[in-house]
């Protein structure tokens, strides 16, 4: 590992000597050339390779389409450069490459763990998501979109919708407050993402392969160790409720800090004591529960710093209430500032705060507002960490950017966030835009001319078409930095437009681009297709996201719910970009489990089952397939599959399978207690099914019916008493039943459950409260008429916490009661288990199971 | 990777580098934090400071006082003598197949860091988890069946299904999790049973997914367009696979009687039934939150806490001795850190429990290339701080990729231009605890 060589100290080499060596650090080369064609057919031709054929114009809309809006195009009949027009003029484009941007941007709506004391959301991850939308259809330039993104603070007046462009910094995980590891992300998804470097590499050690030395790292985090958080208005819009809160919450937080301020100094000569003793107060990463009678570890390590930084100088007085004083509280949000308090004001602070937060999330009529940074008054000059450590602090290195790009003048206007950005954009600075057209390129074509989007270091791969690739990026700079007429200029090139329905030995891989590489659909392009296929597609755009399949999301995958902490399964088995890192390209894995949720998850059978009612209409079988195919594929089907499809649906031998009576004999719903009549009031059922609980929607807990859920086994009661959940048996036959139940509330704490048993015609027959305890709910010969039913109803105590329940009755007939041969038959038994897990069994019918296979399709999935 | 077509047998890293000990692993996670006082290091000398302050206190996330001694008695065991308390007296039984590492080191005292640095070797960052380096690594010897399984009855641990995130590397080798609450199989496994459709139906529409897909591909020459047909087949045969494997009423009478009752006995034996049929590791966590995390009345909650689990793990042991498979699987045992011997204070006045301990703890294993009844490496004499051989998690990580035949810093990916490891830049085998 390059860890230890650097110890050697002697691998290192001038910086400048590399530099000149490597190619992605050498100026952009002025290149002749023409098209983009002219690239590729000469570096084909010289291996004796020609351009593939044309694709066809299905094959062409279809593959624009994808391309650029992620959807299945509406018709393939315009003609293909006014296709090309139109997809770029859609707003559907931006929600499209939005995706590709937030994947670099390492975008999640939630901010991964956190104390419970903190709200888990972003506040801004939303607006920022909209925001890169808005820009790609604006076609903003691309050297304004990276400025706003790192510098909007210092570039457009406040209240500017343009502020919360800065969530790109501020969206990485929280790493429990500790700040070199918020620093760290920063540092990385500005360098990987912009310029394709590996700085972060520096943290530690000199970069082992490229001229990054550790001086570069601190030079950066200096700039963002300068740069404070702050939650800020992005409209000039007000909300006299958010105003109210807002200010409660900065009154709250300027009282603490005083308060603070004064305990600290109070306490000096403490804390110089303290100082000498450093091992009793451990640095940021270890977590101490510390009340306001403790010294505070983070303020003795400030302290002492001070002492160093003033040298002969006494900490009294007047210095202690000087701005850079360690007993200072800088006036900042509370997530710049929490390590100057106690544990217990922490936790008030954030709540305090989260109720600011959350009044944001859950309105989305609410000002946007943006967490931005802001460039803190005394700005701090780094000092290298030796090897990472922050215990081992080494020289001081000015705020500068990297030393890559030639004589590095120190950062002069405020942290430097402004000037680092102006060098990333700088147009001399050959790396942005090689990087840029690159990630476009790699987009259309499956593969970068550069294959490691993110790294152009040398250990990067080197260009396949460099002169290219060069030509390319000159005339990104040249266009404004315009996207969409990078897009148009590679789309409306021969090598774009090649079948890829051919391949040569002689190139296997297609690095040299005789034909097209087929697309595969992303998870987010396969489920948009899908419910587009079905007519069900929702295309509102922005605003907050929804849980990725609750059954009334139907809007596109963009706007699912993207909780770092919690990915849901479907969208990792289908390589969904990690949300905690920078991710320039996806792995594309092919692996069972993706086959195992095309089977079987509910969503692919939903659409499939809407297409086959869109396609009942027609007259004809044949009508209805040609439909189906249209739909699905944008074409006509052959004569064959014509021909085969409709053998499929008419040789249809589907049984239906004889349901188990039983499962018929239960229903699932939820309704409220009425102790005087001894029954359930309003019982309607839970409408949601997701294979393995009744529920009010796919997400659980939801906004319908809060936690109230049935299971097999037991089940959690909704939300107030008004949404008791209801386990229905209803009497098949008339004559006298047992029931056998236990009834278990297993967690100690809340206050507990409620539980009833009535009859529909006799009204309550037990009931029962318990907490962290079970119950035995039994009864014997009780006579039933046939659709008599018995209901086993929960609903919370006073009030709802920790109300989960297992409680799975029997129900037999009474012995005595059983009539002609047989004796206790288990056959006869309801068990509220098994008959569940019997839950539900309507078999697809042909067309059904017809349409779910074309969803599955391997040309479903890819596009030629 | 680009174009490439990439099944789970085409992502894996490589062979092992050495001939494996163990060929599969099985971690019993005591999430929150196992006092290693009242298990497996035992400290006579807290009860002659019973009520004053150890010399060798430390700092913690929390206020401690005077030594607190362990309110559970050790005995020896086993040919090699090593004293268990009795919370484990069943395991016990098995101590001379058992090595104790009583030096083990975490680097902060708090759960989180601490079960990321345990379960992905790094407090801070998004790492993958070693479940998902040894199914990079080695594959799964069963493609029916997910290689890395984590089951945690009734909810997700602290940090959820970070334990076992693949991170930067592809989301296939990320942990299955496994609410083990649930008996159902479809309630086990995410689509693991079509809700909608009987294995007759399926395989119908099996034949004609098939077939479609077969005229699509003779116009093309697309490698994934063959991968994507056979991981349907594949998925097919997980069905039944999985179903049969995690239904433990297949077993007799007497092994599910061996196992016990509860759902940490159906949880050890189902892990059996995975091992036995290929998977890679399954790992058993103890339940939703941090059950282990007993800051308060330590004697009445360890002692519920290990009698779910004493009699699951000795079974275990048991039961795959008698099979043959303890010599090839490697058994973990152990939390994110320990406790501190000393009592935990609230306002001053005492928990009768213990806070978190980083300094130093113990974990154990035995089975596939363990030299079992081994002690290696101590505490102090109060248990405090790790002092003969303090062992970081890196060297306890280096040990079990050794024990798989992997050399730790040969299995590496490279992501953002570096090579990255389980093990970062650290990492020593352990050679005393080897067989």
């Amino acid at each position: 590992m390059f860890h230890r060589l650097l110890q050697l100290g002697t691998l290192i080499v001038s910086t400048s000597l590399l530099s000149a060596e490597h190619w992605a650090f050498q100026p952009l080369k002025p290149v002749k050339g023409t098209s983009i064609d002219e690239f590729i057919q000469k570096k084909l031709a010289e291996n004796g390779l020609k351009p593939s054929p044309p694709a066809d114009a299905r094959t062409l809309a279809r593959r624009a389409s994808f391309d650029l809006m992620g959807l299945p195009p509406e018709r393939t009949d315009v003609p293909y450069e006014q296709f090309v027009d139109q997809l770029l003029a859609s707003p559907h484009y931006g929600e499209q490459w939005a995706r590709h941007w937030l994947d670099v941007a390492r975008y999640s709506d939630t901010k991964g763990y956190v104390y419970a004391r903190e709200e888990k959301s972003w506040v801004h991850a939303t607006p920022y998501r909209d925001w890169v939308v808005r820009a790609l259809n604006e076609d903003m330039p691309y050297d304004r979109f990276l400025l706003l993104q790192i510098a909007a603070d210092q570039v457009v007046p406040p209240k500017s919708p343009d502020l919360v462009a800065m969530g790109f910094l501020t969206l990485g995980r929280r790493f429990l407050g500790v700040t070199h590891d918020i620093i760290d992300d920063r540092i990385d998804v500005v360098t990987r993402g912009t310029l394709g470097l590996t700085v972060a590499c520096a943290r530690c050690h000199d970069h082992k392969f490229d001229p990054i030395p550790t001086r570069d790292y601190y030079a950066l985090y200096g700039v963002f160790q300068s740069s404070a958080e702050a939650l800020v208005p992005a409209t000039a819009a007000e909300n006299a409720e958010l105003t109210a809160l807002v200010k409660k919450n900065r009154d709250l937080i300027t009282k603490r800090r005083e308060e603070q301020m004064a305990r600290t100094r109070t306490r000096s000569a403490d804390y110089s004591k303290a100082v000498t003793e450093l091992e009793k107060y451990p640095e940021q990463g270890f977590d101490q529960i510390i009340d306001e009678k403790d010294l505070n570890p983070f303020i003795v390590h400030r302290w002492k710093a001070w002492l160093e930084k003033h040298p002969g100088v006494e900490l009294a007085d007047e210095a202690l209430k000087s701005l850079d004083s360690p007993a200072h509280v800088p006036d900042e949000h509370i997530a710049n500032i929490e390590m100057f308090f106690p544990t217990g004001i922490i936790t008030e602070l954030w709540k305090s705060q989260g109720d600011v937060d959350r009044f944001l999330i859950k309105n989305n009529t609410t000002p946007a507002h943006a967490t931005i940074l802001v460039d803190r008054p005394l700005p701090s000059t780094p000092r290298v960490f030796t090897r990472g450590n922050p215990l081992t602090k080494g020289d001081e290195v000015p705020r500068q950017f990297l030393s890559t790009f030639g004589s590095q003048q120190p950062f002069k206007i405020g942290s430097g966030r402004l000037e680092l950005a102006q060098a990333i954009i700088d147009p001399r600075n050959p790396l942005t835009a090689r990087v840029m057209v690159n990630r476009i390129w790699q987009h259309h074509f499956g593969r970068g001319l550069v294959s490691t989007l993110s790294d152009f270091g040398k250990q990067g791969s080197p260009p396949s078409h460099p002169e290219l690739l060069d030509w390319l990026a000159q005339r990104f700079i040249d266009s404004g930095w315009s996207v969409k007429t990078m897009h148009r200029h590679i789309m409306l090139s021969q090598t774009y437009q090649q079948s890829s329905q051919t391949s040569d030995p002689r190139d296997p891989d297609n690095r040299l681009l005789s034909r097209m590489n087929p697309h595969r659909l992303s998870f987010e392009e396969a489920r948009d297709a899908w419910l587009a296929a079905a007519g069900r597609l929702n295309l509102r755009m922005g605003g907050r996201p929804d849980a990725l399949f609750a059954s009334s999301n139907t809007r596109r995958t963009l706007y699912a719910l993207v909780d770092r902490e919690n990915v849901p399964t479907a969208m990792r088995t289908f390589d969904f970009a990690n949300p905690d890192l920078s991710i320039p390209q996806r792995t594309e894995t092919t692996v069972p489990q993706q086959a195992l949720f095309g089977l079987n998850h509910p969503f692919v059978v939903q659409q499939a089952k809407a297409l086959v009612q869109k396609a009942a209409a027609s007259k004809s079988d044949e009508a209805r397939i040609r439909l189906i195919y249209a739909k699905l594929f944008q074409r006509s089907p052959t004569h064959d599959e014509l021909a085969f499809a409709q053998r499929f649906v008419q040789a249809d031998t589907t049984v239906v399978i004889a349901e188990a009576d039983h499962t018929k004999s239960w229903q699932y719903g939820y309704g409220e207690w009425d102790e005087g009549t001894g029954r359930v009031k309003n019982f309607k059922p839970l409408p949601h099914f997701t294979g393995s609980a009744w529920q009010g929607d796919e997400a659980w807990p939801n906004e319908k019916l809060g936690w109230a859920q049935l299971t097999a086994e037991g089940g959690h009661p909704g939300n107030d008493r008004k949404h008791a959940v209801v386990r229905r048996w209803i009497a098949p036959a008339g004559g006298t039943y047992d029931l056998h139940s236990t009834l278990i509330h297993e967690p100690e704490v809340g206050d507990g459950i409620r539980a009833f048993v009535s009859h529909s015609r006799l009204g309550k027959l037990r009931s029962t409260t318990l907490l962290g305890s079970k119950a035995d709910l039994n009864l014997d010969a009780i006579a039933f008429q046939t659709g008599d039913t018995f209901d086993f109803i929960v609903d919370i105590g006073n009030g709802l916490n920790s109300d989960q329940f297992l409680w799975p009755p029997k129900i037999t007939p009474s012995v005595t009661a059983i009539t002609g041969a047989g004796g206790d038959s288990p056959s006869d038994a309801w068990d509220a288990r098994q008959d569940f897990s019997a839950q539900p069994k309507s078999q697809l019918n042909a067309w059904e199971q017809l349409v779910q296979v074309l969803m599955l399709s391997n040309e479903f999935m890819f596009v030629d | 990777m680009g174009m490439a077509a990439l099944g789970l047998a085409d992502l894996q890293a490589a062979k092992p580098h050495f001939a494996p000990k163990a060929k599969r692993v099985i971690h019993f996670f005591l999430n929150g934090g196992p006092s290693h006082v009242d298990t497996f290091d035992p400290k006579p000398a807290l009860k002659l400071y019973e009520g004053k302050p150890v010399p060798s206190h430390r700092i913690t996330e929390r206020k401690t006082g005077a030594a607190f001694p362990s309110p559970f008695k050790f005995q020896r065991y086993g040919q090699s003598g090593i004293e268990v308390s009795e919370l484990f007296a069943k395991t016990a039984a098995h101590i001379d197949d058992i090595a104790v590492i009583r030096s083990m080191q975490a680097q902060v005292p708090n759960h989180e860091p601490s079960l990321m640095l345990m379960n992905c070797g790094d407090s801070i960052q998004a790492r993958p988890s070693m479940g998902a380096w040894l199914t990079y690594g080695l594959g799964s010897a069963n493609e029916n069946l997910p290689g890395f399984i984590a089951m945690c009855p009734g909810g997700m641990p602290i940090k959820s299904a970070e334990n076992w995130q693949s991170a930067f590397l592809p989301g296939a080798f990320q942990g299955t999790y496994v609410d083990s609450k649930h008996e159902a199989v479809d309630r086990l496994i995410e689509n693991i049973r079509s809700p909608h459709a009987d294995s007759r139906v399926q395989l119908r529409q099996l034949e004609l997914l098939r077939h479609i897909n077969e005229s699509h591909r003779q116009q093309r020459s697309d490698p994934r367009l063959e991968a994507r047909i056979q991981s349907f087949e594949l998925a097919f045969r997980m069905q039944i696979e999985a179903a049969d494997a995690f239904d433990v009423s297949k077993e007799p009478q007497h092994i599910r009687e061996l196992y016990g009752e509860g759902v940490h006995a159906r949880q050890t034996l189902i892990a059996r039934r995975l091992l036995e049929r290929g998977v890679r590791m399954v790992q058993l966590w103890h339940g939703a939150g941090q059950p282990w995390d007993n800051h308060d009345n330590i004697e009445t909650n360890h002692r519920k806490l290990a009698a779910q689990i004493d009699q699951p793990i000795a079974a275990l042991l048991h039961d795959l001795k008698q099979r043959g498979m303890l010599e090839d699987t490697l058994v973990i045992w152990g939390g994110e850190f320990g406790r501190t011997p000393t009592v935990e204070l609230s306002g001053g006045k005492s928990k009768l429990g213990r806070d978190h301990n980083h300094y130093g703890f113990s974990v154990w294993m035995a089975g596939g290339g363990i030299k079992g009844g081994t002690v290696y490496g101590s505490t102090d004499e109060f248990g405090f701080a790790a002092q003969d051989n303090p062992t970081s998690v890196h060297d306890l990580h280096a040990t079990i990729l050794h024990l798989m035949g992997i050399n730790h810093e040969e299995l590496t990916y490279r992501y953002a231009g570096r090579d990255f490891r389980l093990t970062d830049v650290y990492g020593e085998v352990i050679t005393p605890i080897l067989a």
